[in-house]
């Protein structure tokens, strides 16, 4: 076999490794080897394993490595065994392990250990020149071997490649260049490395994975190699469309290798799905050189849940959408991430806040209302702003948004009438056509809301069809959006929806959370211990859970509508009780039958009245950040009336779901705690909204309207729907 | 996270597989294929499953297979229609009123594949067909004998198991485009969709147009541009006019709320002399 002088360091190492193995080859035959190999228990399946099971991962090869000719020597592995178990336990997919000896200060003997040591697939990482070597790998248990392009000729390269195969083993097909994919390519490799260390300069660049990455085929297995430092280099290789990442140094030198695994692979995922679903390599990248340049901030970053850009959320979220429509999404998000970082675009939207929705809204500490509870309880009076709730902040957002695309014309869809009545304010204050569509049994439930809108010269469409709620409300203004997208902005209220409306929304109502945090820690001088919020698609919950997000000694509660009682199957708790599917554009925690066909909602709250879920509260509740409770109509009614009597506050009755849900938690501290500890606790209250609009129904619930009074029978009609 | 800025070759690669079957052998294609070689515009009609219930629903389907169409839609009815409009959706919430279950389609689709010549196809949107499983729903619908799937809310861009799966069972993707499609996203469309691509020629939902849109040819004038061999028209086709004007430019017409108006006024024989009017048998 004809050895490839490549003029690098990779000529010196292999004259080692020939020598080396020389010596072996004396000592042990090779039929002996191929013996040995014959009695192996088969290969395991490391493609397979490297492709992982969700496409929105990323696979982390956990290296045994004990020093390298770029770094020298880099830890004392007393026991590789453990090590490589400890790699297993934080989720590597495959263990590699460096067998040569003269500048990698491995051997065969660490590849036995680390064999018995673990059930995944084991890598033999070696200069492999010959197929001797081959066959003591598999002889060895290995699974995988490395060959590496650079040092082997055409025929040598897929002579190895096919033995291997052979075998039942893979081949992690190691690659420099353009040209050493293509050679790769053209010989069948199946799993192939990207190793961004310059052999000349043994230099690492790690951008050279993005150039080179576009050149691969994509029914490889990519994996990326060298320049992992940190969370920083996986995010750029997954973001890259890297299946998996090779990574030594770093976790030899981890204090928990397991727990930098674990991180890895989250972060890695979260950028492929980023990868998968769109995003630019060269955003990737720029975001990479930014990282670099902010330092720590970048770290704080990569692990913070605050900003979570979409269109994915874990496994949440996306675009699951006509393609009529993909265009204008396209538009929206370009127009929404030119945006935010345009100051003239931040003066307005702040200034509109201020002087136009009366922001920043007052936290109130609740006294007596707390005292009742046997905690501290504190407010966010988004109830105060104009309007009447949270929904203002993203209209006014989203208007002005709608502006710079040249539209002129809103549409809205509305639950209580909240949003629609926002939207109707905003297409006032904007001189713009207005359409709000309100399914025909809320229009009755909230016709002072009706008449609002009207006042403010909208036009209001009753929808007729399916449930004739919300999400009946959403198809209507979908069907308008699809026939009059060029002229028309659709004004989604909640946080839900397809890409960037989830994230946009959440962005809009940032504000509540940023304000409630700083205020907390004014007047009560710590962080909260709970916040709640009540949530139907959740734009007021994410929006202050994203003040406090990261800070884990924090409780973050969502409470969903429990309607009559989550048993009776007449509710809104889609965390809940539902399961992931498809509606509206994202992919969610939905209400739907066997089928898949959306069960209908109920809850005295019709802006709690949704099957569906944000995206981001899935992921929230997926990986347990927050916490769902459902709160039935009559917890959420009782909380409303001890709120009027207590504290001279009418809150709307989504909002009393809060109230509720803070209830429940500080009833069980004071039961944990005794009342003097619990007495020192403190709960956060998003007060979404205020109730004006639910006097009718709360008089009709508590009976306090007069006998064959008009309230009466507006109210008796919504309750009876 | 802008997806505008990239090249057309960026968003092909980044989202469609490059080994992707986009063969012209399969029954569907083969059939635009015989309609094109007999100089005239491949008949694609729609039925929703289950309307008004499952047996005359399939007696429908056969009516129209028997009476000019080539290729049938079975709709499968959905709780959430955004694509649709209310004639479709009256008679799809009809059909789930009534009892109507995804399993329903299969029987429908079958009576299509044995009882007639016409190729049959499902059109649903996506959260029946990820609830069943993609690869489960694959499987299912080929043993039932249809050839593929339209999907009016699944975009290439979210079909990583569909793309699997239609793989696996041989099934045709059929991916819309619209008058509002970018030539980066036709191209990208185009090169993910087999058997034909399905133009909208409306930016619209689902109804009967007195003309249809002069978009329409523009559509399918881009999406040829973009690679794609075969492309029908559906949106606001009603008549034989409306037929032979777009067969002028397509390979194919897509005739829904006409049909389904047909069949609630005047049951399965309705469907199908509307059927041989529009295939010019009348």
């Amino acid at each position: 076999m004809t050895q490839q002088h490549t003029g690098t360091v990779l000529d010196r190492i292999i004259e080692g490794v020939r020598e080396d193995l020389e010596t072996r080859k004396a000592s042990v035959s090779l039929q002996d080897v191929r013996r040995a190999a014959a009695e192996q228990t088969p290969a395991l399946d490391a493609e397979s394993a490297l492709r992982g099971s969700d496409p929105a991962s990323v696979q982390v090869i956990a290296e045994v490595k004990r020093s390298s000719p770029s770094k020298g020597a880099l830890a004392a592995i007393e026991d590789p065994a453990q090590l490589a178990a400890a790699y297993e336990r934080g989720g590597a997919s495959v263990i590699s392990v460096l067998t040569e000896q003269r500048r990698f200060g491995g051997s065969l003997a660490d590849l036995d250990a680390v064999r018995r040591a673990v059930g995944i697939p084991v890598l033999r990482k070696d200069f492999v020149v010959e197929e001797y070597q081959v066959w003591e790998a598999r002889a060895h248990g290995a699974d995988i071997v490395l060959l590496i392009v650079a040092a082997l000729d055409d025929a040598t390269l897929r002579e190895l490649l096919e033995l291997t195969h052979h075998l039942g083993m893979h081949a992690l097909v190691e690659t420099h260049t353009e040209e050493e994919i293509d050679r790769a390519v053209a010989v069948g490799a199946r799993i192939i490395g990207v190793n961004t260390r310059n052999l000349k300069t043994l230099d690492v660049d790690v951008d050279m994975f993005g150039q080179l990455a576009e050149r691969l085929p994509r029914e490889a297995v990519i994996v990326a190699e060298s320049g992992v430092l940190g969370e920083e280099q996986i995010r750029l290789y997954a973001g890259h469309g890297a299946n998996a990442v090779l990574t030594g140094e770093v976790l030899v030198r981890a204090e928990d290798p397991a727990q930098t695994i674990g991180r890895f692979r989250e972060v890695g995922a979260m950028s492929r799905a980023e990868y998968l679903a769109g995003a630019t390599p060269t955003a990737a990248q720029e975001e990479l050189a930014a990282a670099q340049v902010s330092g720590e901030a970048s770290a704080r970053d990569a692990e913070s849940l605050r900003h979570a850009p979409g269109p994915y959320f874990g496994d949440f979220g996306g675009r699951w959408m006509p393609e009529s429509l993909v265009a204008a999404l396209d538009e929206l998000t370009e127009t929404f991430d030119k945006a935010r970082t345009d100051e003239t675009f931040q003066d307005e939207f702040q200034r509109l806040s201020r002087e136009y929705s009366g922001r920043p809204s007052l936290l109130t500490e609740a006294e007596r209302f707390g005292a009742e509870l046997g905690v501290r309880v504190f407010l966010k009076r988004e109830d105060l702003n104009h309007t009447g709730s949270h929904k203002i902040n993203n209209v006014l957002g989203q208007a002005l948004l709608a502006r710079r695309m040249g539209k002129t014309r809103l549409i809205a869809e509305t639950g209580a009438g909240q949003h629609g009545v926002a939207t109707a304010t905003a297409a006032a204050l904007f001189g713009m056509e207005c359409c709000v569509y309100m399914g025909e049994e809320d229009t009755r439930r909230q016709a002072l809301n009706v008449a609002r809108m009207r006042l403010l010269g909208a036009e209001v469409v009753a929808v007729k069809n399916g449930s004739r709620t919300l999400k009946d409300a959403i198809n209507e203004a979908l069907r308008d959006w699809v026939a009059s997208v060029e002229t028309t902005h659709y004004l989604l209220g909640t946080a839900a929806g397809p890409h960037p409306f989830p994230a946009m929304v959440r962005y809009f109502h940032e504000q509540i959370g940023e304000e409630a945090r700083a205020q907390i820690l004014e007047q009560a001088g710590r962080l909260p211990d709970a916040v709640t919020a009540c949530v139907g698609g959740g734009s007021n919950a994410i929006g202050i859970f994203h003040g406090f997000l990261d800070d884990e000694s924090v409780q973050l509660y969502g409470n969903e509508a429990g309607g009559d009682g989550v048993q009776t199957g007449r509710h809104a708790a889609t965390i809940t009780l539902g399961r992931p599917g498809v509606l509206h554009g994202a992919k969610t925690f939905l209400m739907q039958d066997p089928d898949g066909q959306t069960v209908e909602s109920h809850s005295i709250s019709a802006g709690l009245d949704y099957p569906a879920v944000g995206p981001e509260h899935s992921y929230l509740h997926s990986i347990g950040r927050v916490n769902y409770e459902a709160v039935t109509d009559v917890q959420a009614m009782d909380a409303f009336r001890l709120l009027c009597r207590t504290e001279g506050i009418l809150p709307a009755i989504e909002s009393s779901h809060a109230l509720a849900g803070a209830r429940e938690v500080a009833a069980r501290w004071v039961a944990e705690l005794g009342p003097e500890e619990a007495a020192q606790k403190i709960i956060v209250v998003s007060l979404s909204g205020r109730g004006d609009k639910d006097v009718a129904t709360a008089g009709e619930w508590f009976d306090l309207l007069p006998q064959d009074s008009h309230e009466e029978r507006v109210a008796q009609k919504g309750e009876q729907l | 996270m802008s997806t505008t800025e990239h090249t057309p070759a960026g968003l092909t690669e980044r989202i469609v597989p490059r080994d992707l079957t986009r063969s012209a052998d399969s029954a569907l294609s083969r059939r635009i294929e015989q309609c094109k070689a007999e100089g005239r515009p491949a008949l694609v009609g729609y039925l929703p499953a289950g309307y008004p219930t499952v047996e005359e629903s399939a007696a429908a389907a056969v009516a129209l297979g028997r009476n000019g169409a080539d290729i049938i839609e079975i709709g499968i009815p959905y709780s959430d229609p955004v694509m649709d409009g209310p004639v479709i959706q009256a008679a799809t919430t009809q059909a789930l009123a009534n009892g109507f279950r995804v399993e329903d389609a299969f029987t429908v689709v079958r009576a299509v594949a044995e009882q007639t010549d016409a190729v049959p196809v499902v059109m649903t949107y996506w959260n029946p067909v990820l609830q069943a499983g993609v690869d489960e729903f694959a499987r299912r619908l080929k043993d039932a004998g249809g050839a593929g799937i339209i999907t009016p809310d699944l975009i290439p861009d979210e079909a990583t198991e569909w793309f699997a799966a239609s793989e696996e069972h041989g099934l045709d993707r059929i991916f819309l485009v619209a008058p509002s499609t970018t030539r980066e996203r036709m191209d990208m469309t185009v090169s993910a969709a087999s058997g034909f691509v399905y133009a909208v020629s409306v930016m619209g939902v689902t109804g009967t147009r007195d003309q249809v849109s002069s978009a329409a040819e523009d559509v399918v004038a881009r999406a040829r541009g973009a690679g794609a061999e075969r492309v029908c028209v559906g949106l606001g086709v009603s008549s034989r006019e409306h037929v032979l004007e777009i067969g002028a430019y397509a390979d194919g017409v897509i005739v829904g709320t006409a049909l389904v108006r047909a069949l609630g006024e005047g049951g399965p024989q309705a469907v199908g002399e509307l059927a041989a009017h529009l295939a010019g048998r009348d």
